[in-house]
Parts: structure tokens; sequence; C-alpha cells
């Protein structure tokens, strides 16, 4: 099976909206995603859990208001986020995450209806990867950092190929359709999967995820670099999440 | 403590709780505790008294509901789910942005399927909608939105039917095919145009409204959903309906229904981590043991943050065809805990296989 991307490489900015706590916005493979973090926070009375912080998860649509689709995102990130941060530090209070999609690639060749009832593998990776870097940008304690990566496999000429990062015309088309998300210290976070597939094709699947996901960082000492050509599997996200955060720290240190 | 029994036959028995009340107190301790027996010949033992990958027995009924043109009831353990399929007609004039097409009726190549899968989707003709109905478990209130938990399961409901390919969108189209003219005894019009005009034309669409309404709900929604969906779309009959060109409207005849061709039998199977520890609490370099709980009951649930759902499909005999897996909340399970996993849904699909058999 082939691996191709046909996406270009992840630009973030974070800091973007100077009155949350944290905030970043991203852009990666026709999506664009703004963030807030706000916390820790006063909870509500009802999220209050005396133990752990509640993390409260909000995603809104690039138009319209949210759906039951972006009740079962708000869910997923929900879980998968609570698992990264540390809850267990602040007790009785609300950490807000909310999910601001600006842009969501256009498909031609079919008349997108405005509410869609089915679930949106695609966009996950980006409003994963925009979470974690404002939380990051927040400075809330996490445990380890994360990536989402989406992987689509797509039967052309009688073989299968794996797209990463696929359009919304991949999608259309896939056999299946895989998001998978890896903590820093490469454990599985997430995994959803659709379509029609074998344990086999799963299996490579998360190859291909884990490649995109969790590359080996280039160590500064040996002076390694990436070549270009390693890159034909798509971005590195572990190393473009180390080094957005490296330009930011550098530019606020910009003064000393 | 001798024993795996709470009870203490200490001096002091006024500190002597009964089972229930300690699951109640402390249910995490009291779950652990009865996972991991003292002694090495006792199996570890859930509090509802089944082995970590037990799951509870299915029973599906069907056809229970008169009003509805296919019906199912599911049953697993406390978990009750009742499932109504209704037709209703949608003319293609009632379709904003209908796109007609050029092939007829007896077009049964691999496009057409295709895009009778993108109708079903274009033009909503699946409509499932779950209610979490107050008094099913006490978690559910009166005069509130629908939680997120009936939201999340109709999304993920919403997207296995048009995932999983199991409703062919052809049996749902209506067709009208022109009579020719010439039995008026109508000379005059020419031969081509009558050609023309025989051919058949697509006049309306059913759309199935798949009502789900949990009446006891003692966790693992989903897999009693889904179950309940594809027993109920099994069970569907849809009557004969026709173009009746004089009143411009589609007619049901009584007495000529055909059943709903489904294709595939995909099930769900979905299992909790549960852990010894929670993620903040583990020293590091600390073992934390964990148990993976099959078919978690509600109790279990609320005590579990990790969750897998896979959804497969044995029914063509060759390789396990897998649909969905869904994996979420923790860092447990892995890629060889997901391969063997399959393995466990493989045993599930065979018990609901029996189940939907009678």
């Amino acid at each position: 099976m082939t691996v191709s991307t046909t996406s270009t490489a992840p630009e973030a900015a974070l800091g973007v909206l100077p009155r949350a706590d944290g905030s970043a916005k991203y852009s990666h493979a026709g999506y664009t995603v703004t963030a807030s973090v706000n916390g820790p926070i006063e909870a509500q009375r009802r999220d209050e859990h005396p133990y752990e912080a509640h993390v409260d998860v909000i995603v809104r649509p690039a138009a319209g208001v949210g759906g039951t689709r972006e009740r079962h995102l708000e869910s997923v990130l929900q879980s998968s986020l609570s698992q990264i941060i540390l809850v267990k530090n602040f007790p009785r209070s609300l950490i807000q995450i909310v999910l601001q999609v600006e842009d969501s690639p256009e498909n031609d060749y079919v008349n997108t209806k405005l509410v869609q009832a089915s679930l949106n593998f695609s966009i996950m990776p980006a409003l994963f990867q925009t979470a974690v870097l404002a939380l990051l940008s927040a400075g809330v304690p996490i445990r380890a950092t994360a990536t989402a990566t989406a992987v689509a496999i797509v039967p052309q000429d009688g073989t299968k190929r794996s797209v990463v990062d696929p359009s919304p015309r991949d999608v259309e088309i896939a056999q299946s359709v895989h998001v998978l998300a890896f903590t820093s210290h490469d454990e599985l976070l997430l995994a959803e999967s659709e379509g029609d597939f074998t344990v086999k094709e799963w299996d490579d699947v998360y190859e291909t995820a884990k490649d995109v996901c969790c590359r080996p960082v280039p160590t500064k000492e040996g002076m390694e670099m990436v070549l270009d050509d390693e890159h034909t599997n798509g971005p590195d996200l572990r190393h473009f999440l180390r080094s957005t955060m490296e330009n930011k720290v550098a530019s606020d240190l910009h003064w000393k | 403590m001798a024993t795996a029994s709470p009870a203490p036959s200490g001096p002091q028995p006024s500190l002597t709780f009964t089972r229930p009340v300690f699951a109640k107190l402390s249910p995490h301790p009291y779950l652990l505790r009865t996972l991991s027996p003292d002694s090495p010949d006792q199996q570890p033992t859930r509090n509802n008294g089944r082995a970590p990958h037990q799951s509870r027995p299915i029973q599906i009924n069907t056809s229970s509901l008169s009003q509805a043109h296919g019906s199912s009831l599911v049953r697993t353990g406390d978990t009750t789910v009742i499932c109504g399929v209704r037709g209703e007609l949608l003319p293609v004039t009632a379709i904003p942005q209908f796109r007609p097409h050029n092939e007829t009726l007896y077009d049964q190549d691999e496009g057409d399927e295709a895009r009778a899968r993108k109708e079903l989707k274009d033009y909503d003709l699946l409509v499932p909608n779950i209610e979490l109905a107050t008094g099913c478990a006490p978690q559910f209130l009166p005069g509130v939105p629908p939680t997120t938990l009936a939201q999340t399961v109709s999304t993920r409901v919403y997207s296995l039917l048009h995932g999983a390919g199991v409703v062919d969108g052809r049996g749902l189209r209506v067709w009208f095919t022109p009579e020719s003219k010439k039995e008026e005894g109508d000379m005059e019009v020419e031969g081509e145009e009558e050609r023309e005009e025989q051919k058949p034309q697509l006049v309306a669409y059913w759309v199935l409204y798949i009502d789900l309404l949990f009446v006891s709900f003692d966790g693992n929604p989903f897999d009693a959903a889904w179950a309940a969906v594809l027993a109920a779309l099994k069970d569907t009959k849809l009557p004969m309906a026709r173009w009746d060109p004089d009143r411009e409207m589609v007619v049901c005849r009584k007495g000529q229904d055909t059943r709903l061709n489904v294709r595939g039998l995909p099930v769900a199977c979905s299992a909790a981590v549960f852990l010894e520890k929670e993620h903040g609490e583990v020293g590091r370099g600390e073992r934390n043991r964990h148990w993976i709980l099959l078919d978690p009951d509600r109790s279990e649930e609320e005590l579990c943050k990790e969750v897998v759902t896979v959804v497969v499909d044995c029914s063509d005999g060759g390789e396990t065809r897998v649909r969905s897996i869904e994996k979420q909340g923790g860092t447990v399970i892995g890629r060889e805990l997901i391969r063997g996993f399959v393995g466990v849904a493989e045993g599930r699909w065979r018990e609901v296989k029996e189940a939907m058999g009678n």
C-alpha cells in the first residue's frame, strides 16, 4: 500500500487572543481552527467535581450552530484531553476549551448541507492539535502532549492507497477513514475508524499514523537534520508542536 | 481480612455493612476488591457476578409494535431498548436539491449501488433518533434537552448506518412507468414520443424514521441500540407504493409488503477499562493494574474513563470485516489489545447472530 499526502505543512500561531488565558490558531489540510483556553476557573455547581477539574470542550462550527455532530466531537475531545491534563491538581475547578472552526475545505463535487449529522473525522486532528497548542499557551499543566492525524484508505486502480490528511473528496470515495492520536510517550490516546476494513489494514494505518505523530525528534547534539525526502509520509507533527513552542518562547524572551 | 467478603467478623459488629452499602459508599475500592481476589484459585468477578470477559446474554424480539413497519425489542441484562422503523413517502418534488438521474429501474450495476448510498445521505433518507427517557435511569431528569449521551449515541448510529451501508438505498425508490397511450385507442401519437414516455421515472423515496427508546438503561447503550436498529431494519416491510397519475400522488396498496433489503450483520461490542489507580495518582515507574470489562453496566461505566467499541461483520464467511473502531479516554488499550478485542467481538457477533436467528 502506498502512502501519500495531499496537504502542505501545518501552520500555527500562539497567543492570538489577548483576553484568554491561552490561545492558538492552527491551520492544516484546509482547516483553520482558533482555540481559547481559560482555566483553572470556578466551575458551575453542577460541573464541580470534588477531586478533579472539569474539562469543558466547546466546538463551534464555521457556519450555523452546533448540532449532534459537534456534541460528539466535544465528547471525544473532552475524554481525550482530560487524560493528558493533570485534572487532579485542580479539584472543584473548570478548564474551558473553546474551539472555533474558521475555515474548512470545500468539496466541489457535492452540494454541501449546512447541518450534517454524520461523524466528521477529517476535522478531528485540526481540533485536537489546536486544543493542545492552546493548552500549552495557557500553561495548563499536562502529563504529555498529544498529536493526532487522519488517514483514509482510498481505492485506486484496483489497489489501495492510504492518504494522510484526506481531502473531503478523498473521504467521500474512501473505503475507510481513521483518526489516531498519540501522546508524547507514544501511547495510543484515541482511535476512531469507520468504513470497511480488516485488522491488517488497520495495522498499516496505525504504522502510518504513528510515523506522522511520533517521529523521533532529531537530537540537538548530533545536529541531525530532518531531510526533505523523509517528509513523504506526511508532516512530522511532534516536531512541529515542539518547534512552534520553541519559536514562541524565543520571541517572548527576545527582550533579554 | 481472610476472605473477599467485606463483612469483617471482628470485635466491632456495629461497623458491619452489607455488600450493597459498601458498593454504594466507595464503588471504586469495592470493584477493585472483587476483581482482585486474595487467593489465586478464586476467579476475579465483577459486582454483577460476571467475569471480566463475560457479556450479558442478549434477547431480541421483533414485530412487537403494530403501527410501525418494523420493530424490535432488545434486552441485554437491565438495558432494554425498543426500536421502531416507520417509512414515510418523500416525493422528489419536495426535495430542494434533487438531481434526477437517467438510470432505469433495471440498472443493477455497481455505480447504481454507490449512487443509492449517496442518495441515502444527500436526501437524509435514514433518520435515527434516540430517546433516553426519564425513568430509565436516575441520571436522566425530566424536562431537559437531550443529553450529550443521547446526541452522541444518535450521531454514532447515524454514522454507522451510512458507513456500514446496511440499508440498500435502491429498495427505497418508488418508480412510475407511464402507461402506453395505445391502450386508450389514440392512434395519432407518434411512436417515438411513446417510447420516450415509457421510461420509468423516479417519483418518490421512502424515508425511514428509526426511533429508539430506552425503556431501561443499565450501561452500554450503543451495543443495545445498534442491535435494535439492525433487528428492526431486518424486520421492516414496506407497503407497495405506486404513483397515481390521476390524483398526482403516491398511493400505497395493502397486503403487498416487500421486505427491506438489509446487507450484512455488523455487530457492536464494547468494553471499558477499569484502572487500579487513576493517572494522576500513579507514581513514576509504578505498575498500574487494569481490567477490561466487557459489556459494562451503569455502575462500571461511571468508574471507567477509557472505552472501546468495535463493530465487526463476519457474515461473508471470509476475513472478518471491521466496520468501526472507537477507542477514547485513555492510553491502556494499544495496538495489541485492539487486535485481541476484534477476536472478542467475533465471539459477540456469533451470540447476536444466534439471538437474531429466531
